[in-house]
């Protein structure tokens, strides 16, 4: 049965749903992410596979420190994702508010204060090779004994 | 036919179905010009916080006492690689990437300076600047009350009713007058710029 279940799991964790959401960043980091999506990269030989739709996603990339509108919006999307689902933090933005976590800014980071996070790619921005290792270690992660933790 | 046969030989090639069933991009190599976080050389700190003043990052980089001397941290969820503290470290205790044999190829380094800015709108000449201000004291020792001067030496004095800056050279940038101003009408600014050749070398 683990055997089986050690297939399944490792077959799963190579057919990957990304979904990417933008919670207030200046843009690099998305650019970044769009790298990993170009032939240079292409993150679709992994068995990656980018729809930006939480509903299909396993994995959901959070770009951006948090602005005051979109920490409700935030937690919808986090809530839309069927499980088992992961976030990572791409950026310095969700993980601290880099340049922008100064008095007077209109940001409310960290991230985690909202959602789960499961890993963090530190990085102003981070290469898309940081992007895509990060998303590549925590996908077994994400089917690790999944069937058995259910109920 | 003879496709065929050449086609099921070249799928059956070991190296082929490697290459088709593995991983596949042109290996991510890192490129030279790479800046990664700053890491620390052997060379020893001297707290003099060059690259805590420069780094444009909040909470990215701090000079922390350790056991045996200074020692400075970067904090990889603040830092933006950008850099900047590895080339204003004037003993080169980081490195990051190339940029330490770019800058002593190019003879680059950073020049700082503090700039005195009075408000005049704010101030409203107490002489509370002139007379906190520990450089000033050393230099006129007589230096009181309002903030009036006879020396000529002193950074910045009143005359005729107003703060004149005399010696903006002699700042050390420990914002003591700032601090003393109940006005706010005094600024210290660091101002930085960067500079190449003999400059750079002095």
């Amino acid at each position: 049965m683990s055997i089986l279940q050690d297939i399944k799991n490792a077959v799963r964790s190579r057919s990957i749903h990304v979904s990417y959401v933008d919670v207030g960043s200046c843009n690099g980091c998305d650019i970044e992410v769009l790298a990993c999506l170009a032939p240079r990269y292409d993150i679709e030989q992994y068995g990656i596979y980018v729809h930006n739709n939480p509903r299909e996603a396993d994995v959901l990339l959070v770009i951006g420190s948090v602005t005051p509108q979109w920490v409700d919006k935030l937690r919808d999307i986090w809530e839309k994702i069927p499980e088992p689902k992961v976030a990572v933090a791409i950026g310095n933005c969700p993980i601290s508010g880099c340049v922008y976590a100064r008095r007077g800014t209109l940001t409310t980071p960290p991230v985690e204060n909202y959602i789960p996070i499961a890993a963090q790619v530190p990085g102003c921005p981070p290469r898309p090779t940081e992007i895509l290792n990060a998303i590549l270690s925590v996908a077994p992660l994400i089917y690790k004994d999944y069937e058995e933790k259910q109920p | 036919m003879r496709s065929i046969v050449y086609y099921v030989r070249e799928f059956l090639r070991p190296e082929w179905l490697k290459k088709f069933f593995f991983a596949k991009t042109a290996p991510l190599v890192t490129p030279s010009y790479f800046k990664d976080y700053p890491s620390r050389t052997e060379k020893e700190c001297t707290a003099c916080l060059s690259c805590m003043m420069i780094c444009p990052a909040p909470g990215a980089i701090a000079v922390l006492r350790k056991k045996d001397g200074w020692e400075p941290e970067v904090y990889p969820g603040h830092c933006i690689r950008c850099g900047l503290c590895v080339e204003a470290c004037p003993e080169g205790v980081l490195a990051s990437g190339r940029i330490l044999d770019v800058t002593r190829r190019d003879k680059t380094a950073f020049s700082s300076w503090y700039r005195l800015q009075v408000d005049d709108t704010l101030c409203m000449r107490c002489g509370n600047c002139c007379v906190s201000c520990p450089v000033n004291r050393q230099v006129d020792p007589q230096l009181a009350g309002t903030g009036t001067s006879a020396s000529d030496e002193v950074i910045m004095r009143i005359e005729g009713g107003r703060v004149t800056i005399l010696h903006e050279e002699k700042c050390t940038g420990c914002k003591t007058c700032e601090n003393n101003c109940p006005n706010r009408a005094i600024r210290v600014a660091r101002m930085v710029e960067g500079v190449q050749g003999e400059e750079a070398e002095a």
